[in-house]
């Protein structure tokens, strides 16, 4: 460790940004040599001196002001609808749209696609009832209860809902409308086995940016441990060069509840073991993980990594 | 991390809420970070008026565009990107208009300077310390205006805010060593400008 190096580093060291081995040589240098050591109390003066203009924390009056007018302009704020909107049907927002544009209700009727196709039904006590679904297959055809209107003084009940027409694509996964159906599956569907399948798909397609934030948000918050598996499978070869994969994947050997996603994700980050957050990582996993085979395999890794001089 | 796995947990069912149109749910998730934001905006902007208006253009940008949080990272993290980019975006400003004097102003209009605001809270503090720690203030101000923005950015959110450089380099969009290298440019630049200055 040379004294350039250290001088380099101070700021960071001061920081508390380095790597414990790193941090330890320093400290180690600085006890030796006067230079480095002169250097180093400057700029723990310099620190000291920039908190001369402290940070505080905002008066409750000041923060509720703010609190205040946000929520003023928020009563007339919109949302933009998010992009798998496009292809999703959303009940409430096309009976808005419907009540007041017949003819946009007749070209839906006449489109639908896969999810949901707006009609209206009426059942009616007095038996005048349109065909309303019975068996559990039928009613798996209902999109969704609208709106129930009890009429008074009757036992009459009006009961809006959809009704879903099943629909299907074929394609390779490459094709934009397959592969739209399939980043839907897998962040929407309620279905696991739905959900895992759309990630198997979609692994082969993971160097495209969309579908990497799809197997990434898989990951983080799939509840099924097989789904967050092949999530994973599909990301690996991607922690080297995009950040967000790394985060990821070092926030699920962090956290992870299920074992086997943890140790894939140990070994997933192999490739950049040396990189600070990940040795981090290790270091304190091999010192308090739970789990024997998560702190051997940390010692191991750390053991294997090149000296940072 | 149990408290952090939690309290993730939590924000992720606030913004699923608030993507369906759940305003409640959005209140209450600006509620868990809206201090932390109004704290970083007033330091860095030194004006009541510009820290509201960031604080306001920060949240309603995040409730316009909830629909299209991926959750690729934490809600934390999205909302600071959006924080300092606006940031960015009024030093860049002040620094065309050359702005960013002592001089501060109120959300009334009302102006002041802010180290007036600067109370000693020890017990018994003298007039002659205090005068010299607001002078200090006042250089340290000054020496600020000195940094790019990106530089004055990455300073404060790391040496007031405390964030991991990691972290800076993802809510600025970069990597971690860029915002290292950025931090001590900065902090060169920090270190001469106080020298000349005494």
């Amino acid at each position: 460790m040379n004294c350039e190096w250290v001088q380099q580093n101070i700021t960071l060291y001061l920081y508390n940004e380095l790597g414990d081995d790193a941090r330890h040589e320093l400290e180690q240098h600085v006890a030796r040599c006067t230079n480095c050591a002169a250097e180093l109390s400057e700029q723990q003066e310099f620190q000291v001196q920039m908190n001369a203009l402290p940070v505080e924390e905002p008066s409750a009056s000041f923060l509720a002001a703010a609190r205040m007018r946000l929520q003023e302009a928020l009563e007339t704020a919109e949302q933009a609808r998010p992009w798998y909107h496009r292809w999703a049907f959303d009940p409430a927002a096309w009976l808005r749209q419907v009540r007041f544009s017949p003819a946009l209700a007749s070209l839906i009727f006449l489109i639908g696609f896969g999810g949901g196709i707006g009609a209206m039904y009426s059942a009616f006590g007095n038996g005048h009832a349109a065909h309303v679904p019975s068996t559990p297959a039928e009613a798996s055809m209902i999109g969704g209860i609208t709106s129930i209107e009890k009429e008074p003084g009757t036992d009459n009940v009006k009961v809006q809902y959809d009704k879903r027409l099943p629909e299907s694509v074929q394609g390779s996964v490459s094709d934009p409308k397959v592969q739209d159906l399939l980043l839907y599956a897998a962040k929407s569907n309620e279905n696991s086995g739905v959900r895992l399948n759309s990630v198997d798909a979609l692994t082969s397609k993971a160097d495209d940016p969309r579908v990497r934030e799809t197997l990434t948000y898989a990951l983080r918050y799939d509840s099924n441990p097989g789904v967050r598996l092949m999530a994973l499978d599909g990301l690996g070869s991607f922690v080297k060069d995009d950040i967000r994969v790394r985060n990821a994947v070092l926030e699920a050997l962090l956290n992870d509840s299920n074992l086997g996603v943890r140790s894939g994700a140990l070994h997933a980050l192999d490739p950049v073991r040396a990189d600070s957050s990940v040795r981090m990582a290790l270091d304190q996993l091999s010192k308090e993980d739970p789990s024997d085979y998560i702190r051997t395999e940390c010692k191991r890794m750390l053991a294997s990594m090149p000296s940072i001089y | 991390m149990v408290g952090q796995a939690r309290s993730r947990m939590n924000d992720t069912e606030l913004i699923r809420e608030a993507q369906r149109g759940n305003r409640a749910a959005f209140e209450e998730l600006v509620r868990h970070y809206d201090g932390a934001v109004l704290r970083l905006a007033y330091h860095l902007t030194r004006s009541e008026q510009d820290a509201q208006d960031i604080y306001q253009e920060a949240f309603l940008k995040a409730y316009r565009n909830i629909g299209n949080f991926r959750f690729e990272c934490s809600f934390y993290t999205w909302i600071y990107r959006i924080v300092t980019n606006l940031c960015l975006d009024l030093l860049r400003k002040r620094q065309v208009r050359k702005e960013d004097s002592g001089v501060t102003t109120d959300s009334e209009g009302g102006s002041y300077d802010l180290l007036d605001q600067v109370a000693d809270a020890r017990s018994g503090a003298s007039p002659e310390r205090d005068l010299m720690r607001r002078e200090l203030g006042a250089r340290i101000a000054k020496a600020l205006q000195k940094l790019t923005p990106r530089e004055r950015m990455v300073f404060e959110m790391k040496h007031y805010q405390g964030l991991k450089l990691r972290t800076i380099g993802e809510m600025l969009n970069t990597t971690e060593e860029t915002a290292k290298n950025t931090l001590f440019r900065g902090t060169q630049k920090l270190r001469a400008a106080l020298k000349d200055m005494r």
